[in-house]
């Protein structure tokens, strides 16, 4: 019995040493940007008051058991102890002081909700974050003019009456589109417009802040920030239906001149492949197949690409697929040699994945033509991707193929 | 199961009236199925959350199961959703809620020295629509499948576009149903608490858990309602195409999140403060010494209860509701620890200085008192809103929350149980398979829920079906695993107990216990085990706290405590000859149980609610219509003529 009393306390003690093992990829006690510093600096004095006295009450119950512990068989019924009806100091005392300690608390934490919700000079990098099930859609404002349209045709693109409308018809076509990997500039706040397609998930890479609800039809501020470059995993927090645990996202921070040159090029339309290369036939299977769903963005001049961009359901942009490193809510990986689960990829080689990696073709394989085997989802209901029996062998080799050249 | 009140023969011979005879036996199946009597309600629920707890026990071990080792396929996304949603939904409304109302049904009109609750027809109903709202939920489980949308079951994800299967309008209805029981219950039992008191049994002289049962109670009367309303927009939305919570009609989800929570957050303290106040009455009696600090018990039960109104939002401390109220309600959750630790050090108090008998009862108090400290304190961790930021719904969470539910509020109920068992059934529950049941079951807590503290903190988010090796998880949820199949086994114990306890001690056959076998404090001691049907031959004047004990303990010219009385000579012989008791009814049940006809008719057919609302009308026409002529007219009340009580 004695043993299993202090075996609590230990086990408590193994509460601290588990945390900060940077194994894991979504560790909480190892911050990696100004924000989650800052909670973290909030997280660790709480978790030591909160250790110290934890310990006092357990270590005083226990001392009790130990020393006031009587023998039911031979103690005597008439032996009673100090009839004690309690003391009113005393109660007083352990009423208002921890109400005193806990109004500390509460002065010195509240100041840091409002620090997280700070956001940059106008100007900065702001990107719309878009939950749906079961992805995450990024939107890059890089023409400058919002990510929202002139809906309502009053001058003012993206105010109040403008997002009244539906989100599909709201996004600015000419917006760089991506998904699940945020792509960041490291040593630099990024801030985040949050809102979702369907139901609400939740937004959080733990190693660079806390987590902030995407909700449908709201649309709510946060921010990350990285210290160095480097890759950090994130997971949907809200629970989103069935494939809740396989909505997963990373933050990929790179230096400023990778990332300036990573945004230009995904800012530049697809490619087109050659005429009459497998390619090209790929081109032709994914027009015929898969654009009523998927966008892959060519020359914005022509309209119809840009009627293309505003109708295609919510599926993720494909027009730089080949520069991301994992799909399907970042569950796949792209190229092999990349876990997706384990996140810590060298950042270096993100610029050019073809170079270093190659193409994941059985996964992506797999994935097409049998999307809903792989990942729970409902595409009966348009929630998740449909199957593709319907395609040949040969098909398949031809749209992988177009895939691979939209670096 | 072994839960039978010993045969206590009832003759009844009123005349037949009304569409069914109103019956005349206590005993037997028709006997437990037609009664108002409180003890047989109050075994009733305690059995039925025991056999709830068997189904929401083993969707958490299908849970832990699945969470043992990465990458495993025991259960599929949606069939892993059904069953996590399923083991919240069951643990909370069907197990913790009715042990709660096991206990305030049985115990407090005792422990205030009533013959029955304020309306005993009513009591029973309480309890059958409880049941069959509770049944009706786990119908689920075999048309379609059980609800997908969590507990909480947040919109929109509740609606029809994203939840199309039956699952949700199981849960809606069957908790509906459900919650009609609650506050019928309510209703009846804070009537029972402000007027069927006994003579001298003032307000600061109720014993703890009566007080708790009555803060309880208020809870439930103002938070059931709210839940309610959510429950109906969302009746209408899914099952009549109303817009509700629809988004793309202009919706806000958030107001789904602000009704839930302000109903979830008083359930919460409505499922904790009967455990507290079940130790409260456990402590004092096995440390041989009063409650320390009575009035500060009973006020910070009751400012829990208030402040318990004013911190619902910290379940939405990322939803988007903006900092203001972030702040506000951050502040407001830190302060609701003052009254909880309040309770914590009156508990330690009580404990300090005392004669320490550490029966099983005593072992379960004291686990309360260490493993709520744990949750408690987790509890201010995130009421911390920017640390809560990373924290909340991180398994950090699900540790915090099964402390405070199952250290506290479990632990407390299995304290309870080991104490007025033999109140409720005429035999003491074994010591040495308690201390089993106790060591198995905080072993096996602790191995399944301290992990997961550490998992919470490595970033393992909740409600997942699966997660990776490389995510770094799998060492803690093995071991949570481990310790999960522990504590199923140590919880089941207390059953395992009880059977061979019964059997023991009628093969051995042992003495009755007495009607004090702790030589404890409140009313419910001086009166013979098992409670006779009618409790009281006469009712008790009550002129302390603690009174029983008083009557049988005093004070000496010198100060010291003496014995002035047995408890076997004080205690009431447990003669009913002349009470009155109010006559069992078939019509609570018949009541309650065409609600769910009418539940599934919405859900599958509206027909159904047509043979639904008939049985319904003629239930509360035969209920109103019931005649109450039913005495024996041998027995008289005190006033030499029979009293006519129709309730």
């Amino acid at each position: 019995m004695k043993k299993l009393l202090t075996g609590a306390p230990v086990a408590l003690a193994l509460l601290l040493a588990g945390c900060g093992d940077d194994s894991k990829p979504l560790n909480t006690y190892e911050p990696q940007g100004p924000k989650a510093e800052a909670i973290d600096r909030i997280i660790q004095p709480i978790f030591l008051l909160a250790f110290v006295i934890g310990f006092l009450v357990f270590g005083v119950v226990a001392w009790l058991i130990f020393n006031n512990r009587v023998d039911p068989e031979t103690y005597d019924p008439l032996d009673f102890p100090d009839q004690v009806h309690g003391n009113a100091k005393l109660e007083w005392g352990w009423t208002l002081v921890p109400a005193v300690i806990l109004a500390i608390i509460s002065a010195w934490s509240v100041p840091a909700i409002w620090d997280l919700e700070e956001k940059n000079e106008a100007g900065e990098l702001d990107v719309l974050v878009i939950g749906q099930q079961w992805w995450w859609e990024y939107r890059y404002d890089v023409n400058g003019n919002g990510f929202f349209l002139d809906v309502d045709g009053d001058g003012v693109a993206g105010d109040e009456d403008d997002l009244q409308w539906p989100l599909e018809l709201l996004l600015d076509p000419e917006d760089v589109v991506t998904a699940n990997q945020l792509v960041i500039p490291a040593g630099q706040q990024v801030d985040l417009t949050l809102t979702s397609r369907d139901v609400i998930h939740s937004y959080w890479i733990p190693r660079l802040n806390g987590k902030r609800d995407t909700v449908p039809g709201r649309f709510h501020t946060w921010s990350v920030a990285a210290n160095e470059a480097g890759e950090f995993t994130g997971w949907c927090t809200e629970f989103c239906g069935i494939s809740h645990a396989r909505m997963r996202m990373s933050a990929i921070a790179l230096d400023k001149p990778d990332f300036d040159a990573w945004l230009a090029n995904q800012s530049e339309a697809a490619a087109i492949p050659e005429e009459g290369s497998i390619a090209w036939e790929g081109r032709e299977v994914f027009q015929a197949q898969c654009t009523q769903c998927h966008n892959i963005t060519e020359d914005l001049d022509d309209p119809a690409n840009v009627v293309a961009a505003l109708t295609a359901k919510a599926a993720p942009n494909l027009t730089h697929f080949a520069t991301r490193a994992a799909f399907a809510g970042n569950i796949y990986s792209q190229w092999v040699g990349i876990d997706p689960d384990a996140a810590q990829m060298d950042v270096s080689t993100y610029l050019d994945l073809g170079a270093n990696y190659r193409f994941n073709e059985p996964e992506l394989r797999r994935w097409i033509r049998n999307a809903p085997g792989r990942k729970d989802m409902a595409p009966e209901d348009e929630r998740g991707m449909t199957a593709f029996p319907q395609l040949s062998d040969e098909q398949l080799d031809q749209l992988i193929a177009y895939l691979e050249t939209l670096d | 199961m072994t839960l039978a009140l010993p045969p206590a023969e009832q003759k009844f011979d009123g005349s037949p009236l009304g569409a069914l005879v109103r019956p005349r036996t206590s005993t037997g199946l028709k006997g437990w199925l037609t009664t108002v009597d409180h003890k047989k309600i109050g075994i009733m629920y305690g059995a039925a959350a025991m056999f709830f707890l068997l189904i929401g026990g083993a969707a958490a071990l299908l849970i832990r199961i699945q969470l043992a080792a990465p990458n495993q396929t025991l259960l599929g996304g949606d069939a892993y959703n059904r069953v996590f949603t399923m083991h919240g939904t069951v643990m909370v409304f069907l197990v913790v809620m009715p042990i709660g109302a096991a206990f305030a049904n049985y115990m407090m009109p005792i422990q205030i020295g009533a013959r029955d609750v304020a309306f005993p027809r009513i009591n029973a109903f309480s309890f059958w629509v409880f049941l069959a709202g509770g049944l009706m939920l786990n119908t689920s489980w075999f048309l379609g499948g059980g609800a997908n949308g969590g507990w909480f079951n947040y919109a929109p994800n509740n609606g029809i576009a994203f939840s199309p299967s039956a699952g949700i309008d199981f849960w809606n209805l069957g908790l509906f149903i459900a919650g009609i029981g609650s506050l019928s219950g309510a209703v009846n039992l804070i009537t029972t608490v402000l007027n069927m008191r006994a003579p001298g049994m003032t307000w600061m002289r109720m014993p703890v858990f009566v007080w708790m049962t009555l803060v309880t109670q208020f809870l439930l009367l103002f938070a059931i309602p709210v839940l309610t309303v959510a429950q109906l927009l969302l009746m209408f939305d899914r099952n009549f195409g109303a817009n509700f919570f629809n988004v793309s009609q202009g919706a806000d989800p958030l107001l789904w999140q602000h009704l839930f929570w302000v109903f979830g957050h008083p359930e919460v303290y409505l499922m904790i403060l009967p455990a507290f106040g079940i130790v409260s009455e456990v402590i004092p009696a096995f440390a041989r010494k009063p409650i320390f600090g009575y009035p500060f018990m009973v006020a910070s039960g009751a400012i829990i209860g208030f402040m318990g109104w004013g911190v619902w939002a910290h379940h939405m401390f990322v939803s988007g509701i903006g900092p203001l109220s972030v702040s506000a309600f951050s502040v407001a959750t830190m302060f609701i620890a003052v009254p909880t630790g309040v309770k914590i050090l009156n508990w330690v108090a009580t404990l300090w200085g005392g004669k320490l008998l550490m029966t099983t009862a005593m072992w379960f108090s004291v686990g309360l008192i260490v493993q709520f400290t744990v949750g408690g304190l987790s509890g201010v961790a995130h009421a911390v809103a920017a640390s809560d930021t990373q924290q909340t719904d991180t398994y950090f969470i699900v540790a915090h929350f099964h402390y405070v539910l199952f250290g506290g509020a479990l632990f407390g109920f299995y304290a309870g149980l080991y104490f007025w068992w033999p109140k409720a059934f005429g035999y003491l529950l074994d010591e040495k398979w308690g201390k089993w049941n106790f060591w198995s079951m905080v072993v096996g807590f602790n191995l399944t829920f301290g992990p997961m503290h550490i998992l919470g903190l490595q970033g393992m988010p909740r409600r997942m079906q699966t997660y990776d090796d490389a995510m770094g998880f799998s060492n803690w949820n093995l071991v949570a695993t481990i310790g999960s199949l522990i504590l199923g086994v140590g919880t089941l114990l207390i059953l395992v107990n009880a059977m061979i306890s019964r059997r023991r001690w009628i093969a051995d056959g042992r003495p009755n216990p007495g009607p004090d076998p702790w030589d404890a404090r409140t009313l419910e001691w001086s009166i013979q085990s098992p409670t006779p049907e009618h409790n009281f031959d006469y009712t008790p004047q009550v002129t302390e706290l603690d009174d029983f004990w008083h009557r049988k303990y005093a004070m000496d010219e010198n100060h010291n405590l003496v014995k002035i009385a047995d408890a076997k000579d004080l205690a009431q012989p447990g003669n009913g000859e002349g009470v009155h008791l109010p006559a069992p009814s078939f019509w609570p049940i018949l009541l309650a149980f065409s609600m769910p006809i009418i539940g599934y008719g919405v859900m599958f057919s509206l027909w159904l609610t047509i043979p639904g609302g008939i049985l319904m009308m003629a239930s509360l026409y035969g209920w109103a219509l019931e005649p109450a002529d039913d005495l024996d007219p041998k027995i008289d009340d005190h006033d030499g003529h029979g009293e006519l009580v129709n309730v």
